[in-house]
């Protein structure tokens, strides 16, 4: 691993401000990101610590509205009485991560914005990922890539959460430099088309400080189904988010968000149509 | 079977507390002082000549202590390859992650930093990574002379066992059976990554290691770095497992020893996860063809098999796709070709010639046994051996009463579809299978010696380290029984010494699941000679001590010593998302008698657990075009979980054996032989299609469902 120098950030606009620096990166719970710096699939200089920001891990109840920080760590979320009990789907999908070590360390910010565990781009190929021009799965070894949404990348977001996050029509709170934006969560994950490096909207120096969740509709009932290739500690080779808003019998409205099959959360509105 | 005091009683393992508090100083947890800490740069290409190698920036950088190229590094490792001479630093490098340089510096980030500066010019060279296709005319050539690689004697031929007259055999069946199957790399993956440090004392060295054998680790290092054996100790009190790839002395000993008399200080040398994945070894990928003649009475004829296994670069194993004697049959031909490629490379992994031929094997059985409408337990039951190959008598063999006691204890009958594919339950199929197995129970060379003071304790020097099998506990055991010392005094009576070549004498290492009957046998023979002192001069009084020792190397004419194995899985397959569970396992053995209950229980279900791996989901996955391996380390490889491990029923079957300390034979390796193939069969079992490469992912039970 390459030396740096480690930043804590005294609030958001400090660590935006921080994140400007030459080679600066954010950090929450470091799960993945120290790996890939020990793999020198990153290098960074700075890590700009959240960590030291007080209250971002904090879910709050804002009228009917859920605001959960994005520090909130993934096995704090899936037990939160509020968030199992309304809006299941995420409670499951982030029980649903790795290990129980990286649950108790990882974030929610940190799983929605994880890097692709394609093997080529971890393993150093020099893929779109990589600052390359090509995706090896095309010729390669391609069983975990993507099958929707694919090109000219065919990665699979790692994320649990974020298809659950697709699914409960959030919205993420992002604060950059020049202020903050909210954008729906279905909007800030973007196709490969539109930047074959990239898997979000965020940039360098922005943060996805939190999500709002909307209020839960009567009679919603919400899941998250996940097939892993062992019975723990792998990425989904197929999950489903799945939130159904019932009157009795009656499917009111639908959603149901797919991960590991494309580039971003995957919703299958004909389906959703179908049902509702 | 009679009753013992010690022996056969389920004996919690001597140093658990330690173990479990953490008291326990593994190789990993030692620190000298002055202690300097090293890094490997390995190889990033299959196949390349290295043209240049700089280390002039590397040496720069402050903190850093000394650096091994094959410039100033010449040291043959002597048991990396048994045929040729393989360096410790080669050139051309083989495959990627073979070693190129090693750097000792302040600590491990400044060792990795100078690794990094280091340049390297490489002019990269074709390469095969298939066995096949390394053995077709205008291969690339790995090693010199050619890729298939060569016997003990020289010879480029391929490994043959004959018996009888194979064409005769098929002429004799009425049906043949014919077909192919492959496994894949697969991982030794134990928890305790290679790790060595190298101590100078003037002309002495000690390696503190990492090692299945701390013997055999002392005289390869002896020889190696060409000093007196006396020159040179290895201690290991503690380590975190092998499963075959810490036998022997290894690269990384060699290197920490080299590092540290360039740098005048001890060097600590430890990998990196997906070091140990790749740079070391694994378990040798196969393809199998194999064919069987059998008659319509389900009477075995004949047969055959031509296996061709991957070595990497270096022939560090044998490469053996062994299994077939497990059946009577009077005409077998078997050729197997160890191959090089320029994948990791392979050797020794828990039962190395036997779980993926065992799988090849067991399954076209599977398919002839259904093919005659047979019951595949009636079908082995038939078939099963009753001298080995055919010739010589065992000295014992339960293999029978396994598979019967394993069957009832399964349910055999309950659980067995008749017709496969036929059991349904909405997107779920179940369906069982059975395998069966043996492993050679060897008797052989080992020492012990064993001090009784006045204080009436007994000091029993074993060469044993204790690779997780419990051994210390097991010659505890052995000695107490043999020293009529109660069960409930061992703690307080019986001191074990371990792990220290200046205070231990030979053992043959933890490999070929040889401690308990060799060293074993010797702490026996010690004991009757301390009995014997003590009748003759009575206890020693005041300062006095007895010294009894043993030399041991039994042989055992006109027989074979064998330990049997049958294993009965159950699996759920989802036939709609192509996930395998399995919900039922039953391991029946025969070890002999079984020393300790507890820990030998432990090791059938780690062993059945590995091989549940295999079957489903575990492989070190290569890139083709690039020949990189793309899924080293625990995540990647799809190691089990304990999540994915089943509950396991073990069954004891001990029969009676005049040879080996009290009767116990061979138990750690037997345990994951026949455990691909019984998955395999149940999977068969439930959706009626067989697949014939390993792992059984579900892209191929989709496969072959779609």
């Amino acid at each position: 691993m390459k030396s740096f120098a480690n930043v804590n950030a005294r609030d958001l606009k400090d660590a935006v401000t921080q994140l400007r620096q030459p080679n600066a990166v954010v950090v929450g719970g470091g799960s993945d990101l120290l790996g890939m710096m020990k793999e020198h699939l990153v290098q960074p200089d700075i890590l700009v610590n959240l960590k030291s920001i007080r209250g971002l891990d904090q879910v709050s109840a804002k009228g009917a509205e859920v605001n959960i920080g994005g520090l909130i760590t993934l096995d704090a979320l899936s037990h939160h009485p509020l968030i199992r009990s309304n809006y299941a789907v995420l409670a499951e999908a982030a029980e649903s991560v790795a290990t129980p070590q990286i649950r108790n360390a990882g974030t929610l910010a940190g799983n929605v914005c994880q890097r692709p565990w394609c093997w080529y781009y971890r393993n150093n190929f020099s893929c779109f990922k990589n600052g390359g021009n090509k995706c090896f799965s095309v010729a390669g070894e391609n069983q975990f890539h993507a099958i929707f949404g694919g090109g000219p990348s065919f990665i699979v977001p790692p994320s649990d959460t974020a298809p659950a996050l697709v699914a409960l029509d959030a919205k993420f709170r992002v604060v950059g430099p020049s202020g903050e934006r909210t954008v729906p969560a279905a909007e800030f994950f973007k196709l490969p088309r539109v930047n074959a490096a990239k898997e979000n909207i965020l940039e360098k120096d922005e943060v996805l400080a939190s999500v709002h969740l909307p209020r839960a509709a009567k009679g919603t009932k919400s899941t998250y189904h996940k097939v892993l290739d062992r019975e723990a500690w792998t990425h989904a080779v197929v999950s489903a988010a799945v939130a159904l808003e019932m009157d009795g019998e009656v499917c009111k409205r639908a959603r149901i968000v797919l991960g590991g099959v494309a580039p971003i959360p995957w919703r299958l509105e004909k389906v959703e149509a179908m049902l509702a | 079977m009679n009753t013992l005091n010690s022996v056969g009683h389920a004996s919690p393992r001597i140093d658990a507390l330690q173990r479990v508090t953490g008291a326990a100083t593994y190789t990993g947890d030692r620190r000298l002082p002055g202690m300097l800490y090293a890094r490997v740069l390995r190889s990033p290409h299959p196949h390349a000549r290295i043209k240049r190698i700089d280390i002039s920036k590397a040496q720069a950088i402050d903190g850093v202590k000394a650096i091994l190229t094959r410039e100033n590094c010449d040291v043959v490792w002597g048991s990396g390859d048994t045929r040729n001479k393989r360096y410790l630093f080669n050139n051309p490098v083989r495959f990627v992650g073979d070693a190129v340089a090693a750097v000792a510096a302040l600590d491990r980030h400044t060792a990795e930093e100078a690794t990094r500066l280091i340049e390297v010019e490489y002019e990269t060279l074709p390469f095969v990574l298939d066995p096949e296709e390394a053995l077709k005319p205008g291969a690339p050539e790995i090693q010199p002379g050619g890729n298939l690689s060569p016997n003990n004697q020289g010879q480029r031929q391929p490994e043959v066992l004959r018996r009888g007259n194979i064409e005769e055999g098929f002429s004799a069946a009425d049906r043949v059976f014919e077909d192919q199957f492959s496994s894949a790399h697969v991982n030794n993956a134990q928890l305790e990554p290679r790790v060595s440090i190298g101590q100078w004392q003037g002309d002495h060295l000690t390696v503190f290691a990492s090692t299945q054998g701390i013997s055999n680790c002392h005289t390869e290092i002896a020889r190696d770095l060409n000093l007196p054996p006396e020159q040179v100790r290895v201690v290991c009190q503690f380590m975190g497992g092998g499963f075959g790839n810490k036998n022997q002395c290894h690269d990384f000993d060699l290197m920490a020893a080299m590092l540290a008399k360039q740098a005048g200080a001890p060097v600590k040398l430890e990998f990196t996860r997906k070091e140990d994945f790749i740079a070391v070894h694994g378990r040798w990928p196969t393809k199998q063809y194999y064919k069987v003649g059998v008659r319509n009475d389900g009477t075995l004829t004949a047969i055959q098999l031509r296996g061709y296994s991957g070595m990497g670069p270096y022939r560090k194993g044998t490469g053996g796709i062994a299994g077939i004697e497990i059946y009577q049959c009077p005409h077998v031909d078997r050729s197997v070709y160890p191959v090089y490629t320029n994948k990791a490379v392979s050797a020794n992994l828990r039962g190395p010639d036997y779980p993926q031929s065992v799988f090849g094997l067991e399954s076209l059985m599977d398919d002839v046994a259904y093919a005659l409408q047979m019951d595949p337990v009636e079908f082995r039951l038939k078939n099963m051996t009753r001298k080995f190959n055919d010739q010589i008598p065992y000295t014992s063999i339960g293999l029978e009463d396994c598979i019967r006691r394993g069957a009832e204890a399964f349910e055999w009958k309950k659980r067995w579809n008749p017709v496969s594919g036929g059991s349904t339950q909405g997107t779920l199929r179940r369906g069982a299978g059975m395998a069966m197995g043996s492993f050679f129970s060897s008797m052989g060379r080992s020492s012990a010696v064993i001090d009784l003071d006045s204080k009436g304790i007994y000091h029993v020097h074993v060469g044993v380290t204790d690779i997780g099998t419990a051994a210390k506990t097991t010659m505890a055991l052995i000695a107490a029984e043999s020293l009529g010392v109660p069960h409930d005094q061992i703690n307080a009576k019986i001191d074990v010494i371990w792990g220290d070549t200046d205070r231990c004498p030979y053992s043959v290492g933890e490999s070929g699941s040889r401690t308990t009957t060799h060293t074993g046998y010797a702490v026996v023979e010690a004991a009757k000679d301390l009995k014997r002192q003590i009748a003759e001069k009575g206890m020693p009084q005041g300062n006095d001590i007895l010294t009894a020792t043993a030399n041991t190397n039994p042989t055992i004419p006109g027989m074979a010593r064998y330990s049997f194995v049958a294993h009965f899985a159950e699996v759920e397959v989802d036939v709609d998302l192509g996930h395998v569970r399995v919900t039922k396992y039953v391991a029946a053995h025969d070890s002999g008698r079984v020393v300790n209950p507890l820990t030998a229980t432990s090791q059938v279900k780690g062993g059945a657990t590995m091989g549940i791996g295999m079957a489903l989901h575990e492989e070190l996955l290569y890139d083709r075009a690039s020949g990189q391996p793309l899924t080293a380390g625990y995540y990647g490889a799809r190691v089990m979980t304990h999540r994915d491990a089943p509950d396991i029923e073990v069954l004891w079957v001990e029969t009676e054996d005049a040879y080996g300390p009290y009767g116990a034979k061979t138990l750690g390796e037997p345990t994951i032989i026949p455990s691909v193939a019984a998955v395999a069969n149940a999977i068969y079992n439930a959706i009626g299609k067989r697949i014939k490469d390993l792992p059984i992912t579900r892209d191929k039970v989709l496969g072959v469902l779609a």
